[in-house]
């Protein structure tokens, strides 16, 4: 058989897949976004499978808290950037496949570029942010988009946009047209989650993956399934595309490009500076500026950096506390800071510079333990 | 008025359970009936599923509908 290829013969055994299956895995180019929970599984699993061009996008670096669930990662990598330890590690479970990377955030400036070298986009994200920038990227690049989340002991997965007609095809905002707001969901930093679920649904995302580019089973097209790890039910219902949603999508390329996804999640707002750990820290040093945990009494990590707190929950009672004209407000996200930077907002107007710092204290440890490495 | 079966899941079946059972005529009277029963669902995002099939209008529902709220999940 020419092109024979050992490292395949299990898949070459397997009948209604056989040779011509893996051929086709050959020829596929798949990309990943997102290297963490929900990307170690798809991209072990494609990337073992045989691909033709496998891409990954992920701008984090490894954080101990990581390892638990993102089993592409060692002790060693705390520190280091995902996608070029994922490229090492990966280049070594099959290096007879090209295998891209981008270190980078995926906004709607680079997104088009990325998404258009791909045929089939898996979401490993952790936002609603960018999961809905990638959906209508892919809506408006017609690109198939293979969709995956995870709560607490539940997951979702679901396909979209892979319908051959047209006028049949769903899409993420057929299921929630508009994102919600940070304060309507909470993310995985603030519940938590054990370290299996991603692996199960990254599982079911790379396994639709393969279906798809080989033609085996049926496809989750359109519908949404949701799996229960803690009993093993799964329910899966009909997408329906009777409302449209074309005008929630932007109408191009330019159009998409000037659209701001975190905005319209409610993760930036007009008038309050969001702040990269990196500001922050440099801005905190700066002793006209009062810097203040919005968090509840107790909670954990406590900040090691003067500060004074006032809780989301007693702030409105609290404002006269508040006397200097520069404000930096931290929270375990960046979702209660921004909300209490709305709410400083409303109350004082623009007596106040008020900014927060973006991903909260969260996304300020991981730097610090980027830089202990 | 017919007993209609409601499950929930993931943000929503914290605060519903996972299963209940309300008496309604159609979609709106059930989403009005949980929000009463359920203050805290106002302001919360979900999609309704009757039978399995994703409902966005108004529809009557009848005797052995199984209606689902579905939330959006967002973790990776």
């Amino acid at each position: 058989m020419e092109n024979y290829n050992e490292r395949y013969a299990r898949h070459y055994a397997l009948s209604d897949f056989g040779f011509e299956g893996q051929q086709k895995l050959l020829k596929a180019e798949v990309l990943v976004i997102g290297a963490g929970g929900l990307g170690c599984p798809v991209l072990q699993y494609l990337v073992a499978s045989g691909m033709g061009k496998i891409g990954i996008v992920d701008h984090d670096v490894i954080s101990l808290s990581n390892l638990q669930r993102q089993t592409l990662y060692s002790t060693d990598d705390v520190g280091k950037k995902k996608v070029e330890v994922a490229f090492q590690k990966l280049q070594q479970l099959n290096p007879e496949i090209k295998i891209n990377i981008y270190p980078l955030e995926l906004t709607s400036k680079n997104a088009w570029e990325i998404i258009s070298d791909y045929e089939i986009i898996v979401d490993c994200t952790d936002n609603f942010a960018t999961r809905y920038l990638i959906n209508d990227a892919c809506t408006l690049l017609k690109k198939t988009l293979i969709f995956g989340a995870i709560y607490k002991y539940e997951g979702q997965v679901a396909v979209f946009n892979d319908n051959p007609k047209i006028e049949n095809r769903i899409n993420y905002r057929h299921l929630f047209p508009n994102p919600p707001k940070p304060e309507e969901v909470q993310n995985c930093n603030e519940v938590g989650v054990l370290g299996v679920l991603p692996g199960m649904i990254g599982m079911m995302q790379a396994n639709e993956v393969i279906k798809i580019i080989t033609g085996l089973g049926e496809i989750l097209d359109g519908k949404l399934l949701t799996f229960n790890m803690l009993n093993y039910e799964i329910f899966t219902v009909d997408i329906s595309n009777e409302n449209s949603v074309e005008n929630l999508i932007p109408k191009n390329r330019e159009a998409f490009e000037l659209t701001d996804y975190n905005f319209l999640c409610g993760i930036s707002s007009a008038g309050i500076q969001d702040l990269s750990p990196e500001d922050f820290i440099e801005k905190i040093s700066d002793d006209q500026t009062l810097t203040v945990d919005v968090r509840e009494i107790g909670e954990l990590p406590k900040a090691d950096f003067e500060h004074i707190q006032i809780p989301l929950s007693e702030l409105n009672d609290r404002f006269s506390e508040i006397k200097n004209k520069d404000l930096i407000l931290f929270c375990q996200s960046g979702k209660r800071s921004l909300k209490a930077a709305e709410i400083l907002l409303e109350h004082f107007g623009n007596q106040k510079k008020i900014s927060h710092l973006k991903g909260g204290i969260t996304a300020l440890q991981q730097i610090k333990n980027g830089k202990n490495s | 008025m017919r007993e209609i079966k409601i499950i929930a899941f993931g943000q929503i079946a914290e605060i519903t359970g996972k299963e209940l059972m309300l008496e309604v005529k159609d979609l709106d009277s059930l989403k009005q009936n949980l929000i009463q029963k359920f203050p805290e669902l106002s302001d919360k995002k979900m999609a309704f599923a009757i039978n399995r099939k994703l409902v966005e209008n108004n529809i009557t529902l009848t005797e052995n509908d199984v209606v689902a709220l579905m939330p959006p999940y967002s973790g990776g």
